[in-house]
């Protein structure tokens, strides 16, 4: 028999150790000779997505998968699962009871979800088209290479799929509208710019699966009438880059891009563009600007870039994870892709799931689950089973979501019509060590730094509000204060150019909305209930909880912290920088914090 | 077609950008970075209104917004009246050296803003019509330089530019005068570096620069003009009273 050894090798599972591994594998199976009783083959794939527990390594046809797998666990990976088909208990998963977990769809982080843009990542070598066209790949690409663009266009609709990097707008317009121009030549764009701290997915799909953002790409083409396409990927994801720069090269070489697209007669060339760096070039008219050798900054729309677009000419431009999709609507139908998901937002959406969550890593689900699903089912809970508090949805320009809002249904209207949005799918999950003045004080620097400067009210408006944010987390918070980052907010969401700008408040609103006491105590009382905020933070040990472990002696960078072993502990205040460190260290919950008076 | 302007109805065509409606129907809309020369910014976000098409209301600018049937745009509103206020405010903060955004912020009764610090000295609102100008009518000497908060305007590396002409077109397009230029008898000073100034041949009068002429006489394909305005139109009229008589 044969079987089959995937090496998970995306960014986080290489970070780790993947590639030698891969390496230890290929070098048993080759020590072993000609006479093993089992032939086997090494692949390196793309991401699992569960990068937390990386390296992955998963046995075929037995599917055992193996999680933190180091090069001296082959060895014995070989003898047991290899040669004789039995587990490595060690190396298996633990479900939350504690059983060990063989097979990947029973392990309670992959059990829930339902993978259609993420299909192949995990099953098949990025760098080979034959995995792909072996995975059914390129067949809707042959197919709709049959279809007119009407056709094409027609299945895009029914499936109700709307764009994943943020806005949400259904692809199917976008296409419609760039078909019906008579202005020629048209081009098509991927947007792989991914910038959102703690978002990965796209990444993921461009390293672990190129050729399926190609072939989605490449219908698009066919259902407007382009011939030329760019791959904007972000300069900081190499491998990306260099996966789909190596796919490209592949699928021309074996006639299915290029001059004559599956034999067809029609010519689609596509090529990479490698971003600069800057996060506002994720808005479609900045990423256009940028592809063409300008400055990365957005400009008015309309005209739409389905209208004017690169240079001049009717434009095309689909995030990654929209892509990823286009080749199963087609295969499959766009009635069957719409059969997952809720009335306003079909199929599945892939979220980075972050955080103070026990389980992190990209998840796939079907529109509609609901957080509490998302977080307590699929990502196990909250870290030491503290407190939920809140999760931040959609990146730095999302909105934050409390508590008594988790059962709320994950989709693309539910998340607007409460401050937030479904963003490229980021969710930052948090807990009650987090202080919520903090976090938006966080986002607000991040896109205070990431706004291109062109329009007053993002480029002045967001310095403003981070100053006022600073002064309130350093505890020189003022009456009216919450009131005037509202004003500033609401301006913001109104008057910006571009979406950066119109989205850059919600952090600060929702948080406002949801959490106002929290500021009120920042404000009035000088403290942070959070106690996150150093200035306005002191830490005390409870002489009566302490067990005198030591642990949080050790932790502090300072030597603040005096006492014997088995004695209460005590903080010496003139030596503490309220970094917290002993409060995370300690596992009785003895570490307290108060309020102090800004210094 | 028509559309209506603060309860004004405007006759207009299709693809019009709002501000010019709006202008000739002498309903008045603040700018700073529009320039009918160099339309287009929609950096300034002075010039915002609300538009209210099928029921539903939106913030826009008036600038670059293509007019379309039937829409109702009041340039005026509490909303707009508050945020215009706002961005003025914001303005005022980052120019506070600029004469015009401190009487625009009291026109438009922006508020006072004392809760926050003054970003820079100065009376640059980086609208970006210098850039433009320098970049269409000139050479491209100057540019926005780093992105979001630290923005700027500046000569590459802030070194006197290579290529500058010294014609003076970023200085004349700024809304609020924040460009240096100074002149003497015989020199203009931009952007750190000192130009000749060229005299007309007939009268004397200062004519530009001497890289200004030169560059326009490159760019028309004729010869580095000698003489002012004034005294060419003069020439040419000795040049017909000669063919023609008196």
């Amino acid at each position: 028999m044969t079987r089959t050894i995937l090496v998970c090798c995306g960014t986080g599972c290489l970070a780790n150790g993947s590639l030698e591994v891969a390496d230890e594998f290929r070098r048993l199976i080759e020590a072993r000779g000609a006479d093993a009783r089992v032939e086997c083959q090494v692949k390196r794939t793309g991401c699992n997505g569960f990068c937390e527990n990386g390296p992955i390594v998963k046995i075929l046809p037995d599917d055992i998968i193996y999680y933190k797998v180091r090069r001296r666990d082959v060895q014995e990976i070989m003898d047991k699962t290899v040669a004789e088909g039995q587990a490595v208990e060690r190396l298996l998963y633990r479900d939350d009871g504690g059983r060990p977990v063989l097979h990947q769809h029973e392990n309670p982080f992959y059990a829930p979800q339902h993978k259609i843009a993420l299909r192949n990542i995990g099953a098949i070598d990025p760098t080979r088209v034959e995995d792909y066209l072996e995975a059914g790949g390129y067949q809707a690409l042959r197919m709709a290479l049959e279809m007119t663009p009407a056709e094409i266009i027609e299945q895009v609709k029914r499936s109700g799929l709307r764009g994943r990097g943020g806005a949400g707008f259904p692809t199917w317009r976008k296409w419609q509208a760039a078909a019906e121009q008579e202005n020629f030549p048209k081009y098509v764009a991927c947007n792989g710019d991914e910038g959102d701290p703690g978002a990965f997915m796209d990444r993921s799909v461009l390293e672990g699966d190129p050729h399926t953002v190609l072939e989605g790409l490449a219908i698009c083409a066919l259902a407007i009438g382009a011939e030329e396409g760019f791959l904007y990927i972000r300069d900081e994801y190499g491998l990306a880059v260099r996966n789909i720069t190596a796919a490209i090269a592949d699928a021309e070489r074996h006639g299915i891009l290029g001059e004559n697209v599956l034999g067809s007669g029609r010519r689609l060339k596509l090529s990479v563009v490698r971003g600069g760096g800057a996060f506002v070039c994720g808005e479609e008219t900045a990423l256009i600007a940028s592809i063409e050798g300008s400055c990365g900054e957005p400009r008015p729309r309309p005209p739409f870039p389905a209208e004017r677009g690169l240079f001049g000419q009717p434009t095309v431009l689909n995030n990654v994870e929209t892509l990823a999709n286009i080749p199963v609507i087609l295969k499959d139908g766009g009635d069957a892709f719409a059969a997952v998901g809720t009335e306003g937002s079909k199929g599945t959406k892939v979220f980075a799931l972050v955080g103070k969550v026990k389980r992190t890593g990209l998840v796939e689900i079907p529109m509609g689950a609901t957080l509490r699903h998302l977080i307590f089912d699929i990502g196990g809970g909250i870290q030491n089973d503290r407190p939920f508090k809140a999760v931040q949805t959609g990146g730095p320009s999302g909105g934050c979501i409390p508590a008594h809002m988790l059962d709320l249904p994950v989709d693309f209207d539910t998340l607007k019509s409460h401050g937030a949005m479904m963003g490229s799918g980021g969710m930052i999950v948090m807990d009650d060590r987090s202080c919520m003045v903090e976090v938006a004080r966080y986002y607000i620097n991040f896109l205070a730094e990431e706004s291109c400067g062109k329009c007053t009210p993002c480029r002045e408006g967001l310095r403003k509000m981070l100053e006022i944010l600073t002064d309130i987390c350093e505890g020189r918070g003022q009456e009216g204060d919450i009131e005037l980052l509202e004003e500033l907010g609401h301006t913001l969401q109104d008057s910006c150019l571009c979406a950066l700008g119109k989205t850059a408040p919600n952090p600060v609103l929702t948080t406002i909305q949801y959490f106002r006491e929290e500021y009120e105590a920042h404000i009035r009382e000088h403290r942070c209930p959070a106690g996150v905020c150093v200035k306005l933070t002191s830490f005390r040990i409870d002489g009566a909880r302490c067990r005198g472990c030591t642990a949080c002696a050790r932790a502090c960078p300072t030597g603040a912290i005096s006492g014997g072993v088995k004695q209460p502990h005590v903080i010496d205040p003139a030596k503490c920088i309220s970094c917290g460190s002993c409060r995370e260290a300690c596992r009785f919950d003895a570490v307290e914090t108060e309020g102090r008076e800004a210094v | 077609m028509t559309i209506t302007i603060d309860g004004k109805i405007c006759s207009c065509e299709k693809g019009e950008k709002l501000l010019a409606v709006a202008r000739r129907n002498r309903i008045p809309i603040p700018t700073l970075c529009h320039h009918e020369s160099l339309p287009g910014q929609a950096s300034c976000r002075v010039c915002i209104v609300e538009v209210v098409q099928q029921g539903r209301s939106t913030v826009t600018s008036a600038c670059v917004y293509p007019v379309e049937e039937g829409i109702q745009v009041y340039t005026n509103s509490d909303r707009i009246r508050r945020e215009r206020g706002m961005i003025l405010a914001l303005l005022h903060k980052r120019a506070p050296d600029s004469r015009l955004i401190a009487d625009m912020c009291r026109i438009y009764g922006a508020p006072e803003l004392n809760r926050v610090s003054v970003s820079l000295p100065g009376k640059c609102i980086l609208c970006g019509l210098c850039v433009r100008a320098c970049a269409e009518l000139s050479v491209g000497a100057i540019s926005t330089v780093n992105r979001g908060v630290t923005k700027e305007i500046a000569t590459p590396y802030h070194e006197p530019s290579a290529v500058c002409v010294g014609c003076g077109s970023c200085a004349s397009v700024c809304p609020t005068g924040a460009i240096e230029v100074t002149e003497t008898a015989d020199t203009r000073t931009i952007w750190d570096k000192t130009f000749p100034l060229v005299r007309c041949a007939r009268c004397g009068a200062p004519i530009g620069t001497r890289e200004e002429l030169d560059h326009a006489a490159r760019k028309a394909g004729v010869e580095r003009e000698t003489l002012c305005e004034h005294c060419r139109r003069r020439s040419m009229t000795d040049v017909l009273a000669a063919a023609y008589g008196d």
